[in-house]
């Protein structure tokens, strides 16, 4: 796409140079719009980008790996299901180990436990040192996998920060104790109740207490004004 | 073999493999054998029936299959995959079109067996051939980067099939009409040109405006399908 406004650089780089085919061998893109050769197996489908990148074909099992699809390799894409075709497409942008990594919904269609799997995955490519960097509508995934988030309203970003301060920011000061006789009691986590609390411990009454943080959603809904799709 | 080779190579074995199981356009490498076939048996030894044959090959194999495999890539959102490979745009437009050009010049050189044409020139008929495929799967490849869909492809053929393999049959109402004079500059007509030429004991000198005009639709018709295939990678 080109630029409107604006500038923007990655690897110390004008953007603009980002088509040069060096460049492209540094960042991978899984977008909703990545396909694959319905006709062939997942195996030739990654072997023909293994052999673009200048990969090692040894490179395949690893990522079929890091997408729990090892099992699945001679299984022709058009007989895969969307959570699976996603998963090879997941897999084919991890084969040459990005610098820099673009996910544009990367788990959609996919159960819970690939969708664990997933994040490990991504995780380790993370710690390795690749910049992830990945839009998604779900709050919980934008918690558990990003170091920092910013919310995107009407193209424009409206708040930036790591997911911790965003919750203090927009944290009420409250938290709720729940009481071994179900009783729900909302305190102030200043030094106002510190005393109740403290008579709630001494008595052995406390079944649990949670600080009333927000999630994630909470805060895009109170930054943004709008509801999540 | 360098990385750039290498990336064509993978280019051109994919396609080679997701071809041959794709029965629908495969198939059409049937058509201009089964008419050579046909004028073998028949006894048919023109000049222009041996030509229909050739052009009727490159429209349905250079033209009509590069157009499919192109417009299946957009299609099944795979050629964004490819732009977005370290291949250059050279490299991926080479490998799409190598397994159209390996299979357009083994469908002619069969259908000549088949028809029984022995050119009186190997060489300057062979360089023609090879010079007109050029333009042929360019062409292709820039009606699959048009189209939307292959269905899209196969009804964008049409007219590119009626004018470049049948183009020549409009030549004796030129003098009625004088607009379709035109269709003396079409490729197939002038490949037909070079042939008969090179029948009568003509060489390369004889022959040379005819490989100009022919080389002038390659240049253009590659250097439109550069052009689109730049636009067709931004969104």
């Amino acid at each position: 796409m080109e630029p409107t406004v604006g500038s923007a650089t990655v690897f110390g780089e004008s953007i603009s140079k980002l088509k040069k085919p060096e460049y492209r061998q540094r960042f991978g893109v899984l977008t909703d719009n990545s396909g694959l050769y319905k006709r062939m197996t997942v195996y030739e489908n990654l072997k023909l980008y293994c052999e673009l990148y200048g990969m090692p074909l040894s490179k395949i099992n690893e990522v079929l790996e890091s997408v729990n699809l090892q099992e699945d390799r001679k299984k022709k894409v058009s007989a895969l299901s969307k959570g699976m075709t996603q998963r090879v497409l997941l897999a084919r942008t991890l084969l040459h180990a990005p610098e820099l990594l673009f996910l544009d919904e990367p788990t959609s269609a996919l159960d819970p436990v690939n969708t664990r799997h997933i994040y490990k995955g991504l995780r380790a490519l993370n710690e390795k040192g690749t910049t992830i960097f990945l839009t998604t509508h779900d709050m919980e995934e934008a918690d558990t996998l990003c170091d920092r988030v910013a919310f995107l309203n009407k193209g424009k970003i409206q708040l930036m920060d790591t997911p911790d301060q965003l919750k203090k920011r927009y944290a009420d000061g409250t938290m709720t104790v729940e009481l071994k006789n179900e009783e729900k009691v909302v305190l102030s986590t200043g030094t106002e109740d510190a005393q109740v609390l403290y008579e709630f411990m001494k008595n052995g009454q406390v079944a649990t207490i949670h600080s009333n943080e927000p999630t994630l959603g909470d805060i895009f809904v109170k930054a943004t004004g709008r509801v999540l799709a | 073999m360098n990385e750039s080779i290498k990336r064509v190579n993978a280019i051109f074995q994919k396609d080679f493999k997701d071809f041959s199981r794709n029965i629908a356009v495969s198939v059409v490498l049937f058509m201009p054998l089964f008419v050579a076939a046909l004028y073998g048996r028949m006894g048919v030894d023109t000049l222009d029936a041996h030509y229909m044959i050739i052009n009727l090959t490159f429209a349905m194999v250079a033209t009509f299959v590069q157009c499919c495999l192109i417009a299946e890539e957009k299609e099944q959102n795979t050629l964004r995959g490819l732009m977005l490979s370290p291949a250059s745009t050279f490299e991926i437009l080479s490998g799409k079109s190598l397994l159209t050009f390996v299979l357009t010049i083994l469908v002619i050189v069969a259908g000549a067996l088949l028809s029984e044409y022995q050119p009186a020139n190997l060489l300057i008929v062979s360089l023609a051939i090879v010079l007109s495929s050029f333009f042929y799967i360019a062409l292709g490849t820039l009606l699959g980067l048009w189209a939307k869909s292959v269905m899209e492809a196969s009804v964008i053929i049409l007219p590119v099939l009626g004018i470049f393999s049948f183009g020549s049959f409009l030549l004796p109402l030129a003098e009625k009409y004088p607009v379709l004079k035109v269709v003396e500059y079409l490729p197939s007509v002038q490949l037909i040109e070079i042939a008969s030429k090179v029948e009568n004991g003509a060489g390369f000198s004889e022959t040379a405006m005819q490989f100009g005009i022919i080389f002038i639709w390659t240049a253009a018709a590659g250097a439109l399908t550069a052009i689109i295939y730049k636009k067709r990678m931004m969104d």
